[in-house]
């Protein structure tokens, strides 16, 4: 089968091009992003919660290090049925679909706006603009497989599968620039299309948990069933203990 | 102390700074010194980092009483920042340098009034309040704020000093527990504890001291506060007319113990003679058996 040779025009008109309009279009989205992106409005009561559900959470952790009497002052002030916190606060319960919040509404138009309708209108564009052409060869064999995946808008039947159309080239491009966005735009940069994965995955650590109810719930369980066994019980032996081998360690070596 | 800066070309005085700040060194003098000798003319160059330097400076000036400095700065962070609250907090600590503390109120009142979640002016209401003399406010303030923000640990440790203060000793101590809460592996934290227990007295706050003590001198065998508060609590407890005989025999033993280390602590450090001192000086605080 004889060697396919490409115009060197396609190289400077197509290949090159796509390139450019992918990187440049990333730079642009994070900057428009930047613009878009509005603080988060934080509720003095929502910090307290968070603040509360931090202290707890040590008492329980590290509450074998304080002495018996000022573990149980403290799961008083949390837990008691008539005066603790997690029984006397009442949070109104948030409300569970997003579509009611306008807050909502609009983080989740922006974030459209800046990361959906650019990849549909720019894959579209350069699908029209560019179809059709082959541009490049990736430098190793492929099944056919690969075919659909490399040689999106050019259906032949008999070209090899390691040759790359224009719109595949596209979407390699459009994933494949993150690390050139890391180096240009720095870390956490809103250029990154992986980054909206993460941010579904991180949103929910992030932010309390939606309902302080059930969280408070939880915690004053947590903390009921806790028993407090003093860690300083028999630190003096210990500590005299210790030195002691110590000494007698080195005596021997 | 200056000398030793002078050589430094404005470049490595930036790297300098960066590293104070990134340790969150005060060193104050070396600061102002710094940005007027080096800095100053070329504020320009420094690209995004200048307003960094900018507070780092306006925070130094202040410590040393250099209100042009200070002044200077802030003018120029409000002219690129006019509606942030972070210069407004700068603008009111200078108010409160120059013992403007009502104007410096103000502002930080319409601080806390634009951002409730804002706690750093909140803190400087009860600095205020401190500065002024009237700590028993002072603490009122504090409490109203850690009821709010519980888990910040400078502001329980504030709220601690306070307390010795007013010897409350009790409460003093509630605060260092929920510090021993946030940080259970310090052994300063817990000498401290041990010694606002010690100083509260009691044959109980005594055994706790000695515990606590205990618990410092295990996690760093080289602090020699730890072992004198140790050796004073076992002398304590070994002496109270409370004590059984049985523990009596225990504290004794820790405290020849304590004794012991300390003397071997100083025996690594110090000539002869200061040891000799020294040993007399434990002879007159160790217990007749």
């Amino acid at each position: 089968m004889a060697e396919l040779i490409l115009d060197p025009n396609i190289r400077g008109w197509v290949f090159l091009p796509i390139v450019v309009i992918t990187f440049l279009v990333g730079i642009i989205r994070h900057y428009v992003s930047i613009l878009l992106a509005s603080q988060k409005k934080v509720e003095l009561h929502q910090v307290q919660d968070s603040q509360v559900m931090i202290r707890s959470r040590l008492l329980r952790e590290n509450g074998q290090y304080i002495p018996k009497m000022a573990f149980i002052s403290r799961r008083h002030f949390f837990n008691n049925e008539e005066t603790g916190y997690f029984k006397t606060q009442k949070r109104a319960p948030v409300s569970q679909n997003p579509m009611t919040d306008p807050n909502m509404m609009t983080d989740m138009l922006k974030g459209n706006v800046t990361n959906v309708l650019p990849m549909v209108l720019i894959g579209g564009w350069i699908n029209w603009m560019f179809s059709g052409f082959v541009t490049t060869k990736v430098p190793f064999p492929l099944t056919l497989r690969f075919k659909p995946m490399l040689q999106r808008g050019i259906e032949l039947a008999t070209l090899d599968a390691a040759w790359v159309s224009s719109a595949s080239w596209y979407f390699l491009n459009v994933f494949g620039l993150r690390s050139i966005y890391t180096l240009v735009l720095g870390e956490s940069n809103a250029a990154d299309t992986s980054r909206l994965l993460q941010d579904q995955v991180s949103g929910a650590a992030m932010s309390m948990p939606p309902d302080p109810k059930a969280a408070f719930k939880s915690e004053w369980e947590a903390l009921e069933i806790y028993e407090h066994n003093w860690a300083l019980q028999g630190v003096e032996a210990d500590l005299i203990g210790s030195q002691r081998s110590e000494i007698s360690e080195n005596q021997y070596t | 102390m200056a000398d030793q800066y002078d050589k430094l070309s404005w470049r490595e005085v930036r790297e300098l700074f960066r590293t104070w700040r990134e340790d969150s060194e005060r060193r104050s003098k070396d600061v102002v010194d710094l940005w007027e000798s080096k800095l100053m003319a070329k504020v320009d160059q420094l690209g995004s980092e200048k307003y960094l330097v900018l507070e780092q400076v306006c925070i130094a000036a202040l410590d040393c009483a250099r209100h042009d400095v200070a002044e200077y700065c802030i003018k120029i962070l409000k002219r690129a920042f006019p509606s942030s609250l972070r210069v407004h907090k700068y603008y009111a600590m200078h108010l409160e340098a120059l013992e403007l503390y009502d104007e410096a109120l103000e502002v930080l009142d319409s601080i806390v009034k634009r951002d409730e979640t804002n706690a750093a002016p909140r803190k400087r209401r009860v600095a205020i309040l401190k500065a002024k003399g009237r700590i028993s406010e002072a603490i009122k303030e504090l409490t109203e704020y850690l009821k709010k923000f519980m888990s910040d640990q400078e502001a329980w440790h504030e709220l601690c000093d306070l307390y010795l203060q007013e010897q409350e000793y009790s409460k003093a101590a509630f605060c260092m527990e929920e510090l021993i809460l946030h940080n259970p592996h310090s052994h300063l934290i817990y000498q401290r504890y041990a010694e606002i227990k010690y100083s509260q007295g009691g044959f109980e706050n005594m055994e706790l001291a000695k515990a606590y003590f205990c618990q410092a001198a295990r996690l760093n065998p080289n602090n020699i506060r730890a072992l004198y508060g140790l050796l004073l609590a076992t002398n304590n407890i070994a002496t109270s007319p409370k004590c059984p005989s049985s523990k009596k025999k225990d504290a004794i033993k820790l405290s020849e113990w304590a004794a012991n280390q300390i003397e071997k602590q100083y025996e690594s450090k110090v000539s002869d003679e200061d040891i000799k001192a020294l040993e007399g000086l434990l002879g007159q605080l160790q217990l007749e058996v």
